[in-house]
């Protein structure tokens, strides 16, 4: 007995397996599938016959695949590694794992360039390796981006010299007690490299002369890394990029670990070696190493992701409305705890980072694209049918991180009036504003979702042309802050 | 007489977006369209019009959104955009030019 139902799930099945199609594109192909279905049995064909005819008119599924990932050069790896028996494809594979294998070491050998100068011992310079391990994690990465990409080689150096010149920078200003400036320094440079990392993930931005003629509108044509959609994927990229690490970090310190352990017990002291070699050399290749993997394994944590930003939303909520309680029931700690307001700002800037990820998540080609009903005989245009729950429970969570910024802000502002300002303090008082223009950004975004007034890529775009903010803020208080407040 | 693969490519954005200045539809009900007007003879592989229309899409030239049909199937439509319209008579202006020069030389070898 022939099953319809069984043969399309095995047909979609199918064509899911090379990656290169969205849910809402097989959908799509479903629907032409049946309605070609429909029509041929109509013409007293069986099911089967009709189900065979129809598949085949629609083409060979690779083909299509390919057609597919042909669409956006986003997906363009996917074309590069799917056929493994092209001889070319299996070659450009070997040679990238080459390269990402030599990145990933000469990450390592970066991080070891401090010792040459005498500052080897990673506990006693802390600060020094901390500021800098922004550099030693990603130059790699931007090279494995300009090689992936075949990014334009001289525009491509250009930018890439921004890594060592601000290594100079950094390390050139001096650093007096107590090293305010510094520990600033550490904290911001990495913000400011991701974003630099993001112009080698998107290319430079192709002003497309013959695009921009036939639609007459100049610039909104955003390509390379200014385009939303590149940036959206970056924002993802990052959230994948930053699991795979933890995940590989953790296996690999267990690793470490247990060898350790075995080594002590035949009389081997290990604990030098790991800490100059492995654990520098593990800790700064891992960068590069999961970028590589989630560009290879994109459809496994591309299902993994989005469930853990589904499970981690209202346990986020939760701990905000729990911040907020504890506030209202002590309101003096906030202010006069300076520990706290750091606190305060690491869960906002977690937030922050949960909301980005699950715009990037989202399938809003599903829950967005207007859907139109008949009705008295004209289309009426509903403009969005909202997933309620889940953009609820987000809507939630920047409205109680507003509220967690604004009791932040005022301890800022209170302490400023009482102690005057300090790097610490400056630094801060500039991310809670930046961070709580953006929130409100959102709320009013989400709120003319709601409204149905506006569709969900309209705040995707404005968070994304939102981001350099941070940028460029992280990148004022690394080069300006220091002689601001007289390296101290 | 079927055309050659080179010629269903090129004339496949104009035939896409003319249907589409007519009115929104969705991608089964454009490939039949094509098959009526042509009488058979422009064959699409059915499959292949959907990377088309995506890029049709990310050009800006039509936009989309889903609707439901009476039978509950639900359709992805396509709607042309104001830029799409003015390709669609871009595209056709250049196809009568060739047609144009077609006609005369036919009369040519006529006369």
């Amino acid at each position: 007995m022939f099953d319809l139902e069984s043969q399309i799930r095995k047909w979609k099945t199918h064509l899911l397996s090379a990656g290169s199609l969205g849910h809402s594109d097989i959908e799509e192909l479903e629907s032409h599938l049946r309605d070609s279905i429909d029509e041929l049995t109509e013409r007293e064909i069986t099911q089967e016959e009709a189900f065979l005819i129809a598949v085949r008119r629609l083409g060979d599924v690779s083909v299509i695949q390919d057609e597919f990932a042909k669409l956006s050069t986003e997906d363009l790896w996917r074309q590069l590694l799917v056929p493994a028996d092209n001889p070319l494809a299996v070659r450009r594979n070997r040679i990238e794992l080459i390269i990402v294998i030599g990145l990933t070491l000469s990450a390592g050998l970066l991080s070891k360039i401090p010792a040459l100068f005498g500052f080897g011992d990673i506990e006693t310079y802390n600060l020094l390796y901390m500021k800098n391990g922004g550099l030693f994690a990603f130059a790699p990465a931007a090279i494995y981006f300009i090689w992936k990409r075949s990014l334009p080689l001289l525009r491509s150096f250009i930018v890439l010299s921004i890594f060592p010149l601000s290594a100079f920078l950094i390390n050139l200003y001096p650093s007096y007690e107590p090293h305010h400036t510094e520990f600033l320094t550490a904290l911001h440079m990495p913000i400011a490299l991701i974003f630099l990392l993001l112009y080698f993930y998107g290319g430079p931005a192709v002003r497309n002369s013959k695009s921009d003629q036939l639609n007459g509108q100049a610039g909104k044509n955003r390509t390379g890394w200014q385009n939303t959609n590149t940036r959206l994927n970056f924002v993802r990229f990052a959230g994948e990029t930053f699991i795979y690490a933890v995940l590989i970090g953790l296996g690999g310190l267990v690793l470490t670990l247990i060898g350790a352990g075995t080594f002590e017990l035949i009389g081997i002291d290990v604990f030098p070696f790991i800490s100059a070699w492995v654990a520098p050399f593990g800790f700064f290749g891992l960068f590069t190493a999961a970028a590589y993997l989630v560009g290879q394994k994109k459809n496994l944590i591309e299902s993994i992701a989005p469930v853990l930003a589904r499970i981690f939303t209202p346990l986020f909520l939760l701990i905000l409305l729990s911040l907020i309680t504890a506030y209202i029931i002590h309101p003096k700690q906030a202010y006069e705890n300076r520990d706290m307001l750091i606190w305060f700002d690491l869960i906002l800037a977690f937030v922050l980072g949960l909301s980005l990820y699950s715009m990037s998540a989202k399938d809003y080609t599903h829950s967005t694209t207007s859907e139109q009903f008949v009705e008295n005989g004209s289309y009426v245009d509903i403009l969005h049918k909202p997933h309620m729950l889940w953009d609820a429970l987000t809507l939630a969570l920047i409205l109680s991180a507003v509220i967690v910024d604004g009791i932040a802000l005022s301890g800022i502002i209170s302490r400023l009036s009482a102690y005057g300002f300090s790097p610490n303090k400056t630094a801060a008082l500039g991310e809670n504003i930046i961070l709580l223009t953006n929130l409100i950004l959102l709320i009013t975004g989400y709120v003319r979702y709601f409204q149905a007034k506006q569709s969900f890529q309209k705040i995707v775009e404005v968070q994304m042309r939102f981001l350099p903010v941070y940028a460029v803020w992280a990148a004022c208080v690394v080069i300006v802050f220091p002689p601001l407040f007289n390296f101290k | 007489m079927t055309l050659p693969k080179d010629l269903v490519a090129a004339s496949a954005t104009p035939i896409i977006l003319a249907i589409l200045q007519k009115e929104d539809t969705y991608g089964y009900a454009i490939i039949r369209k094509v098959q009526e007007i042509s009488d058979n003879q422009i064959a699409w592989t059915d499959g292949m019009l959907y990377p088309v229309l995506h890029r049709l899409e990310s050009a800006g030239f039509i936009d989309s959104y889903w609707r439901k049909a009476e039978n509950g199937r639900r359709r992805k439509y396509y709607h042309i955009t104001a830029s799409g319209e003015e390709e669609c008579g871009r595209l056709i202006s250049q196809w009568s030019v060739v047609e144009k020069a077609l006609q005369i030389l036919l009369e040519e070898t006529h006369t």
